[in-house]
This record gives C-alpha cells, sequence and structure tokens, in this order.
C-alpha cells in the first residue's frame, strides 16, 4: 500500500468509525441478533467485518446505550440487541447532529 | 463445523477470561447463522477450500479477539503530555545535577586521570535511563490509579470554566512565551520584601542573631571568623539587592511591572556571579580564619581546613549550577530572538 492509499484508508476508517455507530443504533431500534443486524447493514449499502460490529455491540451495550438478551431462536441461543431508554434518547440528539452536519458539507461541496 | 470450532477455540485464548465463554457462545451463534445462509445460497456445504477461505477473510484468532479487548495504555493520552513534560525536566536535571557533583568532586581529588573523567560521562547514559524508568514508572502508576478508580480524572490541561483569557501572557516586545504577567500585587510585594530584605541584611552584622538566631552567642565564643574577603562579598550582595529592589520601584512608577525584561534578567545574574567568584579565589581558598591563630593552629587547624574545603567545595557547585542557569537562559535568549528575526523575515 503506498503512502497516499495508507492516508486515504485512515481518513476513510476514521470518517466511517461515527457513522457506523449511528447506522448500528438505527438498525436497532428495532431488535437484532449480530448476524441479522450485520445483514440488514450490508443490504443497505453498510458492509462491516464481523471482528468490528460484535465488539461494537459490547461497547454500546457497556455504555447503557443497547440492551441485550439471551433467547432461542430456530433452536439456537442468540444474543439479542435493542436500543436501550438511554441509547434512544443518545440516538435522537445524534440523528440531529448528523442531519446538520450532512446538510452543512452538502452546501459546503 | 469442525474448523469453525478450532477458529473459536483459537480466538477464545486470546479474549479476556472474565467474558470468554459469553463472547464465543455469541460469535458462534452469529457465525453458524452466516455458515448457515452461505450453504443454503450455494445448496450443499461448504468445501474444506471454501471454509477455509471464509474463516480467513474473518481475519486471525488474534484479529478477531483485539477488538474485545478494553484499551489499554501504559500513559494514557489524558496525561501524557504531563508526563513528556516531566520527563524532559526530570532527565535535564537529573543529567546536570549528577555532571556536576561527580565533576565538582573529581576536580577536587589529587591525581584525576582521564578516565576518571571519561567514567563521569558514561554515568550520562545510566542517570537517563534511571531517572526516565523512575518517571515512567510514576505515571504509570498514576495512569493505572486513574484507569481503575470510578470517578474520571481530567487533565490539568483541559479546558475548565475556571480558566481566563486575563491569564494569557501580554504581547509586545520582551515578552517571554508562556510566562504568565505578574500582577501588580506582586510587583508591589517584591518592593516590600526587597526592602525588608535590605534592612535585615545590613542589620546582620551589628546583630548576628538575626542571623543564626539563639546560636548567635556559640558564633561570638567560636574560634573561628569570618576572612576579610567574606566582607566584600557581603557588600556586594547588599548593592544588588538594592539594585534589585531600585529596578522594581521604577518598574512600579513606570508601570511596567507587566513586561518581562530577559536581558535585565541576566544582566542581574552575571552580577550575581561576582560575589561567589569573590569567595571561591579567596586566598587559599580561606573564607573562615582562626580568631587567635597563634594559640588554636594546633587544637583547631584541621577542623578549619576541613570547614574552607567544604565551604569551597559547595560554591563551586553553587557557581556551576548558577552559571548553567545562566547560559540556558542566555541560550533561550538567543533562541527566541533568532526565531522573532526568521518569523519577522518570512
Amino acid at each position: 500500500m503506498t503512502i497516499a492509499e495508507n492516508l486515504f484508508e485512515n481518513l476513510r476508517l476514521e470518517l466511517r468509525r461515527g457513522c457506523l455507530t449511528l447506522a448500528v443504533l438505527a438498525q436497532l431500534r428495532q431488535e437484532r441478533y449480530g448476524y441479522t443486524l450485520r445483514k440488514a447493514l450490508a443490504e443497505r449499502g453498510l458492509e462491516i467485518d464481523e471482528s468490528t460490529l460484535y465488539p461494537l455491540l459490547r461497547r454500546l451495550e457497556a455504555q447503557g446505550l443497547l440492551a441485550s438478551e439471551w433467547r432461542e431462536e430456530e433452536k439456537r441461543n442468540k444474543r439479542f440487541y435493542r436500543l436501550s431508554s438511554d441509547g434512544e434518547q443518545i440516538f435522537d440528539q445524534l440523528l440531529k447532529e448528523w442531519q446538520a452536519i450532512n446538510t452543512s458539507i452538502n452546501s459546503i461541496l | 463445523m469442525e474448523l469453525l470450532d478450532r477458529y473459536l477455540q483459537a480466538v477464545k485464548k486470546h479474549l479476556p477470561w472474565q467474558r470468554q465463554d459469553d463472547i464465543i457462545a455469541e460469535l458462534k451463534a452469529n457465525l453458524e447463522a452466516q455458515l448457515e445462509d452461505k450453504e443454503a445460497a450455494l445448496g450443499r456445504p461448504l468445501t474444506n477450500d471454501e471454509a477455509m477461505a471464509w474463516l480467513k477473510q474473518l481475519g486471525s484468532p488474534v484479529q478477531m479477539a483485539a477488538p474485545y479487548q478494553a484499551q489499554q495504555y501504559l500513559i494514557g493520552p489524558a496525561i501524557f503530555p504531563t508526563y513528556r513534560y516531566v520527563l524532559q525536566l526530570a532527565c535535564t536535571w537529573a543529567v546536570v545535577i549528577n555532571v556536576v557533583v561527580i565533576g565538582v568532586k573529581l576536580a577536587f581529588e589529587e591525581n584525576t586521570s582521564p578516565a576518571a573523567w571519561l567514567e563521569v560521562l558514561q554515568h550520562v547514559p545510566f542517570t537517563l535511563l534511571l531517572t526516565a524508568a523512575w518517571v515512567t514508572l510514576i505515571f504509570a502508576a498514576i495512569e493505572f490509579a486513574v484507569a481503575h478508580s470510578k470517578t474520571k480524572w481530567m487533565p490539568p490541561a483541559a479546558p475548565s470554566a475556571s480558566w481566563s483569557p486575563v491569564e494569557l501572557p501580554p504581547l509586545g516586545e520582551g515578552g517571554v512565551a508562556g510566562k504568565k504577567p505578574r500582577s501588580y500585587s506582586k510587583a508591589v510585594a517584591e518592593v516590600i520584601f526587597g526592602f525588608l530584605f535590605l534592612i535585615w541584611l545590613l542589620l546582620v552584622p551589628r546583630y548576628p542573631y538575626l542571623w543564626v538566631g539563639p546560636g548567635a552567642p556559640y558564633l561570638l565564643a567560636s574560634p573561628f571568623t569570618f576572612a576579610p574577603i567574606c566582607v566584600q562579598f557581603f557588600w556586594w550582595v547588599v548593592v544588588l539587592n538594592a539594585f534589585q529592589l531600585i529596578w522594581h520601584c521604577v518598574d512600579l512608577l513606570r508601570g511596567t511591572w507587566q513586561r518581562q525584561q530577559p536581558v535585565k534578567l541576566i544582566v542581574m545574574k552575571v552580577f550575581g556571579l561576582i560575589p561567589l567568584t569573590l569567595l571561591l579565589n579567596a586566598p587559599e581558598h580561606a573564607i573562615v580564619l582562626l580568631k587567635h591563630p597563634a594559640l588554636d593552629q594546633a587544637r583547631y587547624g584541621e577542623t578549619l581546613a576541613q570547614i574552607n574545603k567544604g565551604l569551597h567545595q559547595a560554591l563551586t557547585v553553587l557557581f556551576v549550577i548558577v552559571a548553567l542557569l545562566l547560559a540556558w537562559d542566555i541560550g533561550k535568549m538567543i533562541v527566541g530572538l533568532y526565531r522573532k528575526r526568521v518569523a519577522a523575515m518570512g
């Protein structure tokens, strides 16, 4: 990887990082488990590696933004996540912030 | 699928032990669901090669487990700027003090070989390493304590509500970057205490108890007295303090007490070296003498020699430290002037 490519990759990852959290929180307004969440995001054009998404879910849960529970589905125990009440509030604030940034960036571009 | 189980087993080894089983159970459920989807799309189980390609795409077990680890720092970003500052300061002073002390010690030893001087230089890396190790250890302990405490700690450099723009250093010529302006109360206090100190200094020769307190009678009764060179030293100190007091008074009257004046400070430090030089050049290094040499030489001669030797060594160390500080100040001023000139040109 050239220096320019490396720089681009770092900036791209930086740009994606905050967006991923917002996308995950948005998707978890509806309860899902890890794999279906990953599929749902991919279907909307946002591919996330397993090694990024699953630890992110744990972190968001540790921060109190998500609630989870183990439940059996299709003869397999799965951990289902959904937005917690704190998560809903934070998500609303982040969404407004995102929309404001998006409007600004669009007007700048 | 055996290969997936082997993969998960390898991942487990790199996970935090408290949550290993929970994370592996979740990963297994997610990856098995993904595998089922793949197999359903193909209409057959994955071949060994396909399974290996899939697992390879997931990343190595270490890569998969790493994001589950809590972020750990030896010294985190919150305290790192303070750590770097303290490290620089501690290393600089450790080396300076070490070299000065050992250097002076060697200078007073008879028949000092070049190898002994080389040994002083060899001490430098060891001193640096030891100082850096201690500073790092202390800051690592602070980081550990902060990371494990329930309350969140804010670094001192973080913006706070108590910060005020008034604290910013003044602009203008002669300003020293990064230094707070002197307040009016500090300038007035300097004049008052400067005056009181001068009075005290002038009274000391007449009333020795002002200097040595209850030890004054013992000083008078002792067989020792100060050499005449000490009188010159005393008057130099008086003159320097009087000059400094006048300077502070002028600054106060002209309303320029806030302005830092590096050149004046350097000049004062240069003059400050004069009384020290006087004592260092005392004939035969005799700063203390016997009141009655003819009577007491036999009894106190050796003690007197030891006192004068000790005083001379201490004064040499002091002189070297003051000279180094002066060189540092001059260097800083030259760098500041050079930067100003470059900025003006560019």
